[in-house]
């Protein structure tokens, strides 16, 4: 028995999904050549293109730039935005580090930087960005939802507010973690930038895209070549590529059930869990979550021990952000919070997949409950 | 030449946590169980920031990042379950504070045995508990058999690199649920057994200095407890004869590194006073001591065990006892004072002690079998 409830560290592709991107392996010309296997590659790339727009509601005259993955989309965004303006960048505190470590480096070279402070529900208030955005102020970088939480920021309104006091004010939404959860609209949200990453919904890791609305600055982080618009040298990764518009093509089609079953089953975990582990808490219960996250408190219990007691019952759940290492950091998202280092080192992340079973959350929520009685002994 | 403790098939009821270094020894450790068909959970144990901590680039010779990534290949290769687990906090309150301290206080410590008694032993088996298994291994060169009152712990069967010397802190209800899958074969043995099972750790050379110290221990102890200050070195009789840098940079027994030219015979550190900060200095003879006290007991035979417990005392006994890890014992009279002390008196031979090293009492008659240990006195 195997049951994945670490979605959010990576979606990994059920056998169906597995086959589609296995197809895309066929796809080996390279791009930029004139012959056929060269144009078969470009056509691939381009159809993946389209299947993106059509995932993220991109109409036609906005790009899509494919990445590597959400953190080279993002560091793409910040140091666009740090080379082609000149006023502050705000961005939250609880933002991936490959946004905030960008950041961190601009604003030890002199750079103005502000970080919005969410609330306890691990929310950016519009409130919150407004009092940081002033006249000049270059970027506002903000994500759509939060991977160790789940919390959803109201992005479209921080974009609106930041614009009603800088116009030209660029606006960019990290949305790794929404896609494939929730519906998502570029056109809709209104912003300058949208990252996505093609591994947290089903696709093969070392692909994303940016999405960057028509005439919003950018320029290569990597140079060398006229691929992607000029805006990322090198040859194209298309089996990667491709396999994303496939999967984003598959999800697309099945997200309403999807994103019901994530719910029904992520919702079932809570209500059994709560009862079952005494002072057990969800963080940010009361914002507005991504369907399938569940980020919980468990007092008296080390997560990572938890990790592990729990990988050996067959269940895949995690600390928070994924690490490598065997000694997480504390989440600086939960720390961000305002939460003790104490309460954050027994807080564990379960994210549910789209195709959890209905007994899942029963058996998730029984093994946890075991789990945490050891421990607590 | 098999261990005797691991029984042909394994107990359906008892899953294993093998501490795995990413040495040779607990790689193979891991394997004799695996093939045994135990239900095993291969864990490395993260007790130190190497790159926190270390201002060379410099990496100590066990339990690095680099270790992990072979301990983690031996998992793979084996199909077992392996982690990562953090016992920072534990290991530097325990072992670190307190190896550091010693030294300063002019004794020798020793990390391995604290180690083993409030890291291995202890908070392991904790951790391992709450996943669920019954057991802990290690890679230790030592015996756990099965007697009639209880469990004795044996020195491993290769007498070079027997290790029961750091594990006398074991209690009898640890012994039960401990294994030590290599203690019944010889180091070549087992890297043979490695190169045979295409272990990667096969080749791997020997981690023999204290695990958390990348370069020297006197800059370790300086760096983390700060700089004692210098002092004199002294005859037996109050003559200075000299300066030193700092009392934690010695230890009792020692020859080298005194930098005293010009005497007659070669000169010992046979005292360190840490109130004066003065190192005595004197000659082989000048070490030899009739009878030297020992404290914060441990008895793992279960007679002495009741007997140190109840007394009346003074209870008398002969043993080998082993004053360092690279000893082979000498035979003395020890004669527990009370619950918590005793006193060693040398027989025939005699050896150098350090106070702040354990002392360890092996049975007299073969000197294969653990009966207790404990911390020598000044």
């Amino acid at each position: 028995m195997l049951i994945d409830c670490d979605a959010n560290a990576t979606y990994a592709p059920d056998e169906e999904l597995r086959g589609v991107i296995a197809g895309c392996l066929e796809l080996v010309g390279n791009p930029s050549s004139l012959h056929r296997a060269g144009q078969r590659a470009r056509a691939a790339i381009e159809q993946a293109r389209v299947e993106l727009r059509e995932f993220l509601s991109v109409s036609a005259q906005h790009s899509v730039v494919f990445t590597s993955g959400a953190s080279e989309a993002n560091n793409l965004v910040v140091a666009s935005a740090a080379a082609l303006t000149s006023g502050a960048l705000v961005s939250s505190a609880i933002e991936h580090p490959c946004v905030l470590e960008p950041l961190s480096r601009l604003k030890a070279g002199g750079r103005e930087v502000m970080l919005a402070k969410p609330n306890e529900e691990g929310e950016v208030s519009v409130q919150s960005i407004a009092e940081l955005v002033k006249p000049g102020c270059s970027l506002v970088s903000v994500m759509l939802a939060n991977n160790e939480t789940g919390a959803i920021n109201d992005v479209r309104s921080i974009a609106a507010t930041a614009r009603k006091i800088e116009p030209k004010v660029l606006i960019h939404a990290d949305a790794a973690q929404v896609a494939g959860k929730l519906a998502l609209s570029f056109d809709d949200l209104g912003v300058d930038f949208l990252t996505i990453s093609g591994h947290k919904f089903g696709a093969p890791a070392g692909v994303g895209a940016l999405v960057a609305r028509h005439g919003a600055p950018l320029q290569p982080l990597i140079l060398g070549g006229p691929q992607e618009g000029k805006l990322r040298g090198g040859t194209e990764n298309v089996f990667a590529i491709s396999a994303m518009g496939r999967v984003a093509a598959r999800v697309r089609a099945e997200l309403p059930a999807r994103i019901k079953r994530m719910r029904e089953a992520r919702d079932q975990f809570e209500a059994l869990v709560l009862e079952a582990i005494p002072g057990a808490q969800v963080n940010a219960a009361k914002a507005s979550r991504l369907p399938n996250t569940c980020s919980l408190f468990i007092p008296g219990v080390r997560a990572a021990d938890l990790v592990v007691a729990m990988d050996l019952e067959g269940i895949l759940v995690s600390t928070g952000a994924a690490c490598s290492s065997g000694k997480p950091e504390p989440s600086h998202v939960l720390q961000a919070m305002g939460q003790a280092e104490e309460r954050v080192r027994a807080t564990v992340r379960l994210s549910f997949r789209a195709d959890a079973k209905s007994d899942d959350a029963g058996l998730v929520a029984a093994a946890l409950g075991r789990a945490v009685e050891r421990a607590r002994k | 030449m098999n261990s005797q403790q691991q029984p042909s098939t394994a107990e359906s009821s008892r899953s294993v946590v093998v501490a795995m270094s990413g040495g040779v020894d607990s790689s193979v450790a891991a394997y004799l169980l695996a093939k045994e068909g135990e239900r095993i959970v291969g864990v490395s144990m993260q007790v130190w920031d190497y790159k926190k901590n270390s201002s060379e680039n410099s990496r100590a010779t066990c339990c690095s990042p680099a270790d992990f990534c072979d301990a983690r290949r031996v998992a793979a290769a084996l199909d077992i379950p392996y982690y990562v687990v953090d016992f920072e906090a534990t290991f530097e309150k325990e072992v670190i504070e307190r190896f550091v301290a010693t030294y300063q206080q002019g004794l020798t410590p020793n990390p391995c045995i604290d180690c083993n008694s409030k890291v291995k032993f202890r908070e392991l088996r904790e951790r391992a508990a709450s996943f669920g298994c019954s057991h802990v291994a290690t890679g230790h060169y030592a015996r756990i058999e099965k007697g009639a009152d209880g469990f004795r712990l044996l020195r491993g069967r290769d007498s070079e690199k027997d290790q029961s010397y750091f594990l006398y802190t074991c209690r009898q209800d640890e012994l039960e649920r401990t294994l030590f899958p290599i203690g019944g074969y010889t180091k070549p043995e087992i890297r043979e057994i490695a190169r045979e099972a295409g272990l990667v750790t096969a080749e791997k050379p020997e981690s023999q200095d204290i695990c958390f110290v990348a370069g020297s221990v006197q800059d370790f102890v300086a760096k983390i407890g700060g700089t004692k200050s210098r002092g004199a070195f002294v005859t037996k009789d109050g003559t200075k004869v000299g300066e030193h840098d700092g009392i934690h940079r010695y230890t009792v027994g020692q020859r080298r590194g005194l930098s005293l030219g010009g005497q007659a015979e070669p000169l010992y550190v046979v005292d360190i006073d840490p109130l004066s900060d003065q190192v005595v200095v004197g000659t082989r003879d000048d070490l030899k001591r009739e009878s030297f006290a020992v404290s914060d007991l441990h008895w793992i035979s279960p007679k002495l065990l009741d007997a140190a417990t109840r007394g009346p005392f003074p209870v008398e006994f002969e043993a080998i006892v082993q004053v360092r890890s690279r000893h082979r014992g000498v035979k003395a009279k020890v004669s527990i004072e009370s619950a918590s002390r005793c006193v060693v008196s040398w027989q025939d031979d005699w050896a150098a002690v350090s106070p702040g090293q354990a002392a360890v009492f092996y049975d007299s008659e073969l000197n294969q079998e653990v009966l207790g240990g404990g911390r020598i006195l000044r």
